[in-house]
């Protein structure tokens, strides 16, 4: 490789410094390159970095915006002592994680089921992997209103179809009147969304399984199960791992199904974390107290993201 | 790849500096506030104000209508109408953003009736007294609703009683009792195989919720004060509601998820022999079996109590940070004028705010106005306080536990265990 310097751009190049060749305008075009991109990464940090800072920032402050005349004072860790304190909130807390819990558990064991079945060649196939998605591509809040449609005891699909099974099932109101079944009424409708998402997630891992690894099990005399059991669900761990924190995130932030199904009701009965923030924020316009409630909630994901990144780490990685 | 090298050096650090401004300008823009100078506009100069408004199909048509001959009549203010969200939510965010960026516009503004005393304490709005406005031609309920701390701050500019629909076709004279609701319910059901309940009603958990609750509170010697809302009379006027449904069964579980506007489907539907809800369901019976049978009363008082109505509908209020205050009072005096009110009262439904505007010419274009006023004189509006949204929540939340508790003390113990809650909504402070 040639090592004598030469000039760029009618500039000397500086003695005794080998410069490689075209060294001079990679780095023009590097910068070039910078102030290209520089509008796209200073609207980004203006639309990302700003609001979570600037969310920080009011999370010690009194912002509270009904009382526009007083200065956002300093309060130290007050919103956020306030929070730990309030009963709503813990109570928040604990139907979030429960919530959490019970869908990504629920969602993974159908959604594996329908990868598996999507994964088996059979006519068809191609048509119903493409409209298994069809949920997952409707907007949350139009599949919610389309639940809610279809819990309502006058309206809705079913209790018609319950009503047909038994005359005492075909008016019953799912949501309102019961705190059970307005929770069953919001897991339907959020499984209904997510569970395809899952799906196309793990049958996408199913895809990248070694045939000739199942061949071998089965020449060794293993039965389906220990198939399953021994080689899919091992290989399965990037995938399951992708769609559990992205399940898992989601759950935890849960709003506009429950926002559009019950408004949190009965009582307070299906109040969420974000829930409770967007009462804070947007009800209440109390940004302090809000922005206290979003970091912990931040805080949270992030928790749950390390827990799942550490537990589903490979030897590889 | 050639295309950018065969760009000079310059050529490239320009076309990067030139990029980089275009960014830094489009941020710079997009975080600049809407405000402006709010130096004063006088009344008589040449000037154009933002009015705000959420007024859609007709009611959007009607104002724009009575715009159009407001700048006919005063040819130096020109009346730009932002139609904001209809979502009562939606267009409260859409004016708090405007009032928190210290915008100057909209100038004018449409606002629900317990918005006032919220915007009256942030500053948002400007006190009218400047103008010496004449309140005493307004219902005066809804011209408390605009009062804060001994402040007029808004102008009724409709007023919408919620009361209590019947079939007159089936109760042929109107109930005089709660009890009287009841059985007169039970007798329709059985008298009329189509009515699929005896009283439909918003029980969903939303504001709503609050006014149907206030229709009947006042019958049993109720009020929503958020000090103390643990009253024999308000638990009274719950337990009332909450047996409809279970005790009764003259109410289904389903009005647990009923807002007005399933309550008015079943009513027009001829489903429902009675109906809890706003004037605009006259209007809308416009078939068999409700046609030509609608009543439309307060809810009749029980023993201690008054006939019952909530107030709803819509103020006039003006941006305290813009500069053409006169020409914003110009406006709000003439679309709440007579003539302007009865011509929106028969285009749109919506009741007049100024009693003197039933009148004769009204009660010939739509008959049951005069039901209408009488129900605006026992109005009963919500708590005017700035904390209403809190103190709104936590009725709701209230409202919808008991309904779905089918226990019959639910009310008791409902009031009895929120009513601290309640008053400390109504009293938070910044400093508590």
């Amino acid at each position: 490789m040639a090592t004598e310097a030469k000039t760029v751009a009618g500039r000397p190049a500086r003695a005794g410094r080998p410069v490689p060749v075209g060294h001079a305008r990679e780095t023009s075009d590097r910068r070039l390159g910078y102030m290209l991109v520089a509008p796209v990464l200073v609207l980004l940090l203006a639309i990302t970095a700003y609001p979570l800072i600037y969310n920080i920032w009011n999370s010690f402050h009194f912002d509270n915006l009904s009382y526009g005349n007083l200065p956002h004072s300093w309060v130290g860790f007050k919103n956020f002592g306030n929070v730990f304190g309030s009963s709503l909130w813990r109570a928040a807390l604990e139907r979030t994680l429960i919530f959490t819990v019970v869908t990504i558990v629920f969602d993974v064991v159908v959604a594996l089921a329908l990868a598996l079945m999507l994964h088996r060649k059979f006519r068809g196939r191609g048509f119903l992997r493409a409209a298994v998605l069809v949920p997952w591509a409707v907007p949350t809040v139009v599949s919610a209103l389309l639940w809610k449609t279809m819990f309502d005891p006058r309206a809705g699909f079913v209790d018609y179809f319950l009503g047909a099974f038994n005359g005492s099932w075909g008016n019953i109101s799912w949501l309102g009147a019961s705190v059970w079944r307005s929770w069953i009424a919001i897991f339907v409708a959020d499984s209904w969304k997510n569970v395809p998402f899952v799906a196309i997630i793990l049958l996408a891992g199913l895809q990248v399984i070694p045939n000739d690894v199942y061949e071998a099990a089965k020449m060794d005399g293993a039965s389906w199960w220990q198939a399953f059991r021994r080689i899919t669900l091992p290989m399965l761990k990037p995938a399951i791992s992708v769609a559990l924190i992205f399940r898992t995130l989601q759950a935890l932030l849960v709003f506009d199904v429950i926002y559009i199904m019950t408004g949190g009701g009965p009582g307070n009965s299906t109040e969420t974390l974000s829930f409770l923030s967007y009462q804070t924020f947007i009800v209440n316009t109390d940004f302090g107290t809000g922005g206290a409630q979003s970091i912990m909630l931040v805080i949270l994901a992030l928790a749950v993201s390390a827990v799942y990144v550490r537990t589903f780490r490979t030897e590889n990685t | 790849m050639g295309s950018i090298n065969a760009f000079s050096r310059s050529t490239r650090w320009r076309v990067g500096a030139i990029g980089l401004t275009v960014g830094l300008v489009a941020l710079s823009a997009a975080c600049s506030s809407g405000s402006g100078s709010t130096s004063a506009v006088s009344g008589s100069s040449k000037q154009t104000i933002t009015f705000a408004e959420s007024g859609l199909g007709t009611e959007g048509a009607q104002t724009q209508k009575a715009i159009n001959a407001f700048e006919a009549a005063n040819p130096n203010i020109k009346v730009n109408v932002q139609v904001l969200s209809s979502d009562s939510t939606t267009y409260l965010s859409q004016l708090e953003h405007d009032f928190i960026s210290g915008s100057t516009t909209p100038d004018v503004f449409e606002s629900d009736v317990t918005y006032p005393a919220k915007f009256a304490q942030a500053g948002w709005v400007l006190s009218l007294a400047q103008f010496n406005p004449n309140m005493s031609q307004f219902f005066p309920h809804e011209v408390a609703a605009g009062t804060y701390n001994g402040t007029d701050y808004a102008v009724p500019w409709f007023d919408n009683p919620e009361g209590l629909f019947y079939r007159t076709d089936l109760i042929k004279t109107p109930p005089t009792s709660p009890a009287q609701v009841v059985s007169d319910a039970e007798a329709a059901l059985k008298t009329d195989k189509q009515l699929k309940e005896g009283i439909a009603f918003e029980a969903d958990k939303y504001e709503g919720a609050i006014t149907a609750f206030l229709t009947v509170d006042s019958a049993f010697g109720g009020s929503l004060d958020p000090e103390n809302v643990n009253t024999p009379g308000n638990v009274a006027a719950l337990n009332w509601l909450h047996a409809a449904i279970y005790t009764e069964h003259i109410a289904p579980t389903a009005v647990t998820g009923w807002q007005e506007g399933q309550v008015e489907q079943e009513f027009v539907s001829g489903y429902a022999a009675f109906a809890i809800n706003y004037p605009f369901v006259e209007s809308l019976a416009t078939a068999a079996p409700v046609k030509g049978h609608v009543g439309y009363i307060p809810f009749p008082a029980g023993p201690g109590g008054t006939p019952g109505s909530a107030l709803g509908g819509e103020m006039l209020a003006i941006n305290a940070k813009t500069a053409h205050a006169q020409a914003a009072w110009k406006l709000i005096e003439y679309l709440t004028s007579a003539p302007v009110e009865i011509a929106r009262a028969i285009a749109t439904g919506d009741p007049p705010s100024l009693p003197s505007a039933y009148t004769s010419q009204l009660y010939s274009a739509a008959p049951y106005f005069a039901a209408v006023k009488t129900l605006n004189s026992y109005s009963a509006a919500r708590p005017v306080n700035p904390n209403y949204l809190a103190v709104s929540a936590d009725l709701q939340t209230l409202f919808s536990s008991v309904y779905a508790n089918s226990a019959s003390n639910a009310a008791q113990q409902a009031f009895a265990s929120n009513a601290a809650t309640i008053k400390s909504a109504a009293n938070a402070t910044p400093a508590g």
